[in-house]
């Protein structure tokens, strides 16, 4: 394929491109002169390419791990393009300088490409367009594009675009072309059924633990059960006897280079953990010699860390004052003089990811260069890290974007990718390296754990006059970049500004607690957890001033305004805030009689350029202390939706994905070691643990679009909470929710 | 010693370690990557073929136990798709990332073949032992309806 062959090329002779979060431009390259001289395909930038049969190529240059953006983002290339949407084909772009990074995550795809990728559309279009009304001897602006044919309506004519290739090529890209108006949109806004479904019912679709090369060797590591411990001496020669086991090698400690563009500072512990591998003919080689495989460790200090003498630090953190993050009005002088007060504690536990593809990679480094098979939120990162620890070239380095069997933020860390690059140097063959469940369970990158303390008062007219949040946990930012920044560890509470603007004096604290545990992003990250711990105190406030927590998160929330955050921050729309809890509350029936032992509870979150609102309905069984959950309503206005049905599977995701937090999963640690190994004592949400209904309900709007992957997480645990409040008194302040809290005392 | 089985309908053999379990036969002896490797411990069903037409986690199934019998893959569903069941799922629009979709396919042909029309309770009864991270049992719960009202039931698996 000439597209291919060009492609390669110009990997060899890029220049390195910087990391950066916002990435796509859509330069126009060298493929459009090729194509034209070879008469054949039409190339224009590198997002799409016209073949003279009519079919269409898209590139996605984003990682696909199930939220659709190998559907979505093809979309607004293809709507600017005018073409046949059914005669598209999508390729998985593979790390090219010209998309940049390729970073996928922050749910971002949609609303960093979607001027880019409609420029790279309406660019084609427009060239398209130049050439039909040069043949026809007319104006362009007569000439619309629809469904792969340039028309001219005032002489019913047509042309196929197949059929003008060689003139289009011949056209100057234009620099700004012009966009669509929303109201022209055929393509956006259409509920479209995903791209790369049938390879994913058939077992073809590719994923990096599927990679296959000819010569490969399988690896798997055995780490120190406590992070940071390194291997003293371990029975290489024993296993070097085993059938199939080709090398028993120490991996060391990998430093884990920017994911979103951190610098390791003084005191940062932006490590993998070092190990001991196993390199075999076959998984099951690998795996079985690891049974025999025995090692001395040297720990670190974390082993004398424990969920307990955590959960002790973050107490103590949080019965004074920390760093004020955030501080309106006069908090402790309102608080004094409020009629009502309450306070309450709330936590979370660490998480890990769990995506249902254990980590793994595969890479063949052959002399100075290093081919990638890797399955990564950011294509551009692997490469980097693989070249400061192989110290070759970046621009030696080919990364295969592959399928993606979950990620939720776990695979923005590139340790995997070294490390198989390393061991294919070290066995001089490729390499793929897996992580068993256990692997993966053991040695995350951690949400934290956290800790969050209110107060809240309220005045004789029962409005919310005062507000502390006291908030402490292990900070990601200073595991990644030091403890020298402290805004990094602030970002544990950044969080959405809520209810701050509602509540006249509001403040906001943090205390970084230290811990030995490797930390990271987990999808909404640390909207996780402050979002349920927020919007379930909120509803404690509702109650303790006998309100309807609707009308009472409205009345929190104010009038619709836009409210200025300055900067380079987006207003708050609360027109958008209000619009979300009313639609939830509507389609939920809100205030509509439910059986005894039922009840409904609402939250809000807004964030990543998205709202998102809440109902859960449910009933108890306080004997068993089991909980079911019969319903969840969900409000979404993300701006312009650019696939409807996938915004929906979005919240649907999302929904199921917070649920597990609020119901299932939990990691502890002891004597500095992960307690829990595989599904059994790691639990998620099973079909039996699923809501028979999520009933999603999107805002139509023109907006710009706002991210779909996270937003739907943080509402999730707070309205379970709520409406376990409203069915029984019961009010959770810690997840998971454990039967013993149903139970009468 | 050579172990001779069935597999999508066409004889196989295979020399291998008697204690290696299918799943790695599968996928690193024969290079069919459809059938995923999740977690090793029959606990998340990524794994899921039919032996014999029964669901059968791969993972935890030595080779040497298969001897002589039908196992059938998700490659071995149908050649392109077509199954009822596969049907179902594109109409519903079910994977998102895709990587447990060949386990609960698999688990959901067989809940079929023994109930043609299943019940919510027949399905949290024999989809629970399959893991979807992204959540999407709400789609999938659809689409076995769907392909029950098809008749998915009545079609026999290739093996």
């Amino acid at each position: 394929m000439r597209s291919t062959v060009s492609r390669r090329v110009f990997l060899k002779t890029s220049a390195v491109a910087g990391a950066s979060l916002v990435v796509s431009f859509y330069l126009p390259d060298s493929r459009a002169n090729l194509a034209d001289s070879l008469g054949a395909s039409f190339a224009p930038n590198a997002y799409l390419e016209l073949d003279p049969g009519g079919q269409i190529k898209i590139w996605c240059a984003r990682s696909e791990f199930g939220q659709g953006v190998r559907t979505s983002l093809p979309m607004l290339v293809a709507e600017e393009l005018g073409c046949d949407w059914a005669r598209v084909t999508v390729v998985q772009g593979d790390l090219d300088a010209r998309f940049g990074d390729q970073t996928t995550g922050g749910s971002y795809s949609v609303r960093g490409s979607y001027a880019d990728l409609r420029k790279a559309g309406a660019a084609a279009r427009e060239m398209l367009l130049a050439a039909a009304a040069a043949q026809w001897n007319v104006s362009p602006s007569e000439c619309p594009a629809e469904n792969s044919f340039v028309l001219h309506p005032p002489t019913h004519r047509k042309l196929a675009f197949e059929k003008l290739l060689p003139a289009a090529s011949a056209q100057k890209p234009p620099a700004d072309p012009p966009l669509k108006k929303p109201s022209e949109f055929t393509l956006i806004g259409k509920p479209t059924r995903r791209t790369d479904t049938k390879a994913k019912i058939t077992g073809a679709a590719q994923f990096g633990i599927d990679t296959r090369i000819p010569g490969m060797l399988v690896a798997s590591i055995e780490r120190c059960p406590v992070y940071g411990g390194t291997p003293r001496r371990f029975n290489a020669d024993k296993l070097k006897s085993m059938p199939g086991v080709r090398a028993v090698l120490e991996v060391p400690a990998i430093h884990l280079t920017h994911q979103f563009g951190e610098v390791s500072g003084p005191g940062s512990r932006n490590f993998s953990c070092s190990g001991v591998a196993v390199v075999a003919d076959s998984t099951w080689a690998s795996l079985q010699a690891r049974k025999v495989l025995e090692v001395e460790w040297s720990e670190t200090d974390f082993a004398k860390e424990s969920t307990d003498s955590l959960r002790e630090q973050l107490a103590a953190l949080t019965t004074r004052p920390a760093a004020f993050i955030r501080n309106d009005g006069d908090f402790d002088k309102a608080h004094a003089a409020a009629t009502t007060q309450i306070e309450a504690t709330y936590e979370v536990p660490f998480l890990a990811h769990a995506a249902m593809e254990p980590v793994n990679c595969a890479a063949h480094v052959r002399g100075d260069s290093c081919e990638l098979w890797a399955p990564t939120q950011i294509p551009g990162a692997a490469a980097d890290a693989v070249a400061k620890a192989l110290n070759i070239s970046r621009n030696r380095i080919q990364v295969h974007v592959t399928f993606i069997g979950g990620a939720f933020g776990r695979r923005l860390i590139q340790d995997y990718a070294v490390e198989a690059a390393l061991l294919s140097r070290a066995v001089q063959a490729p390499v793929q390296l897996i992580c068993t469940r256990e692997d993966d369970i053991h040695h995350d990158f951690y949400r934290p754990a956290a800790r969050h303390v209110f107060r809240a008062g309220l005045d004789d007219q029962k409005n919310l006059v005062s507000w502390l949040h006291r908030a402490a946990s292990p900070s990601i930012g200073q595991f990644y970049s030091g403890t020298g920044i402290s805004a990094n560890a602030a970002a544990e509470v950044n969080g959405p500004d809520f209810p701050a603007f509602g509540v006249p004096n509001f403040r906001l604290e943090f205390a970084v607690a230290q811990s030995g545990m490797p930390l990271g992003y987990w999808r909404s990250v640390e909207n996780s957890g402050n979002g349920f711990a927020i919007s379930s105190f909120l509803d404690e406030a509702a109650h303790a001033a006998g309100r309807d927590p609707v009308e009472f998160l409205l009345a929190v929330l104010g009038p619709a305004r836009k409210i200025d955050l300055g900067r380079d921050r987006a207003a708050i729309d609360v027109a958008r805030r209000r619009r979300v809890i009313e639609l939830a509350a509507e389609k939920a029936g809100w205030g509509q009689s439910l059986p005894k032992g039922a009840g409904r509870g609402i939250a809000a979150y807004f964030g990543y350029g998205s709202y998102v609102a809440q109902v859960a309905e449910l009933s108890c069984d306080l004997s068993s202390g089991s909980i079911r959950i019969h319903r969840v309503v969900c409000a979404i206005d993300c701006g312009t939706a650019i696939n409807p049905r996938g915004v929906e599977a979005q919240m649907q995701s999302a929904i199921n994905f917070g649920l597990a937090q609020t119901l299932k999963s939990e990691i502890t640690v002891s004597n500095g070691r992960v307690n829990q190994s595989n599904f059994h004592d790691y639990e998620v949400l099973r079909m039996n643990d699923a809501p028979p209904a999520i009933d999603v309900y999107i805002v139509q709007s023109t907006d710009p679009p706002g991210g779909c992957g996270e937003p739907g997480v943080p509402p999730t645990a707070p309205a379970v909470g709520n409406a376990i409040f409203a069915a029984t008194g019961k009010r959770i302040r810690r997840l998971p929710i454990r039967a013993a809290d149903l139970r009468p005392a | 010693m050579a172990i001779s089985f069935t597999l999508n309908g066409k004889a196989q053999s295979v020399d291998v370690s008697p204690d290696m379990p299918l799943l790695w036969v599968l996928r690193d002896t024969l290079n069919m990557t459809g059938t995923k490797f999740g977690c090793g411990m029959a606990l998340c069903g990524a794994c899921t073929v039919h032996i014999n037409g029964e669901a059968s986690r791969s993972c935890i199934t030595a080779i040497s136990s298969v001897a002589g019998k039908k196992i059938t893959t998700i490659e071995g569903l149908s050649a392109d798709g077509s199954h009822p069941v596969q049907q179902a799922w594109m109409e519903e629009d079910v994977p998102q990332c895709g990587y447990c979709q060949s386990g609960q396919i698999m688990s959901a042909v067989a809940l079929l073949s023994k109930k043609p029309n299943p019940t919510d309770a027949d399905i949290d009864d024999a989809m629970s032992g399959n893991i979807c991270r992204c959540g999407t049992y709400q789609r999938i719960r659809k689409a076995i309806h769907r392909a029950a009202s098809m008749h998915a039931g009545q079609t026999k698996s290739a093996a």
